[in-house]
């Protein structure tokens, strides 16, 4: 079997309007492939930057895989959250990203979005806090459902990802 | 001579811990150490390292210049559990006590060649006004018990942390027999040759 590994960071995040940000992530693998070690989801710590506004996580992500097939290429999907003084989070953003396919170390940025929802509770967020959040999580790194939402744009999370494949070129794959 | 058929492969890693960026820190020392997994062994050098108390420069950048060696070298099976250099930086509050000014980590690079990586810097952050205050006067400030815990991804969605700076390093790696244990590392990265800075474009 080929085998994946997928070393790197989560850096932190930038463009979010809210300071005290966290990050949930996790990792979506098809059926052929198979996380041998590492741990598949997790969550970061929350940081409140006190120089300029970019929100640092440096959040290490390690991850063997094996696989019997291309396809269900792994994917990673997050979320991020704010916490605001009394401790309250609220959703900021959803996202997900392809794992590079090409070998080597990679630098990558995921936008993300926000449900809006109807004019209550855009209004009920401005003023209370909350918003909108989706009930099921796969709706961010599947394609299927998205048309019935309306959503806003959030802020870019920063990754910084290094592929290792092994065995790729014994079975004759170009990556 | 080296062996037709290896077993493992070896990663060596030399370079500096350069420098910080700590606008509102002074006399600052740092240490670093080596976080790695299960089927990595350090074969030669030294794991961890504590360096000088440095100023700030006076020029402009008001660096903190360490200029502290690292050099070491890994053997490995396997690269899951790929080694993390975990910086932690110290200096003095207002009455004197030795307090934590930053934790920071980040992978060794993959690729063979020079580095330079520049890691934000941040310290974990008590829950409660009133353990705030009293932290600060009785200069016991929340820090982790083992700086490990920054090259692990479990069991940080509890802490609450404030970044405050960064530290620069430089580091050179050399990779042996990754090639020849099937291991593929190399690529030609088409992002970083065809981006063009989109919001740079609109601004202007």
């Amino acid at each position: 079997m080929a085998e994946v590994h997928v070393i790197g960071q989560i850096i932190g995040a930038t463009g979010f309007s809210e300071s005290s940000l966290f990050c949930k992530w996790g990792v979506h693998i098809g059926g052929a492939w198979k996380l041998l070690s590492g741990v598949r989801e997790g969550q970061t710590q929350v940081d409140t930057p006190q120089l300029g506004s970019m929100a640092y996580w440096s959040h290490p992500i390690d991850l063997h895989f094996a696989t019997k097939g291309l396809q269900g290429w792994p994917r990673l999907h997050l979320q991020v959250w704010s916490q605001d003084i009394f401790g309250r989070c609220q959703l900021s953003g959803y996202g997900f990203l392809h794992i590079p396919s090409s070998p080597g170390a990679h630098s990558l940025d995921c936008v993300t979005w926000r449900p809006l929802g109807g004019w209550r509770e855009q209004l009920a967020r401005a003023f209370v806090g909350g918003g909108p959040q989706l009930l099921h999580g796969d709706v961010v790194y599947c394609g299927a459902d998205r048309y019935r939402l309306h959503t806003a744009a959030g802020g870019t999370v920063h990754l910084e990802l290094a592929l290792i494949l092994r065995n790729f070129s014994r079975y004759g794959i170009e990556c | 001579m080296a062996a037709v058929n290896p077993t493992v492969f070896l990663v060596m890693v030399n370079g500096q811990v350069e420098s910080g960026q700590f606008p509102e820190f002074n006399d600052l020392y740092c240490k670093y150490c080596f976080v790695y997994g299960q089927d990595w062994i350090p074969t030669s050098g030294l794991e961890e390292g504590i360096s000088q108390i440095t100023s700030k420069s006076q020029d402009r950048q008001r660096s903190l210049v360490w200029n502290f060696p690292i050099d070491i070298t890994f053997k490995s099976t396997n690269p899951y559990g790929w080694p993390q250099i975990v910086i932690s930086v110290y200096g003095p509050d207002v009455f004197g006590n030795d307090v934590v000014r930053g934790y920071g980590a980040v992978h060794v690079p993959f690729i063979p060649g020079r580095h330079k990586r520049t890691i934000p810097m941040f310290v974990p952050e008590s829950t409660s006004k009133l353990q705030k205050l009293t932290s600060w006067f009785m200069g016991r400030r929340p820090e982790y018990t083992d700086p490990k815990l920054v090259a692990q991804g479990e069991g940080r969605e509890v802490t609450r942390v404030r970044s405050q700076g960064f530290v620069t390093l430089l580091l050179n790696v050399v990779t042996k027999d990754m090639k020849k244990l099937g291991y593929d590392t190399n690529t030609l990265d088409m992002q970083t040759s065809s981006v063009i800075d989109l919001s740079e474009g609109i601004l202007k």
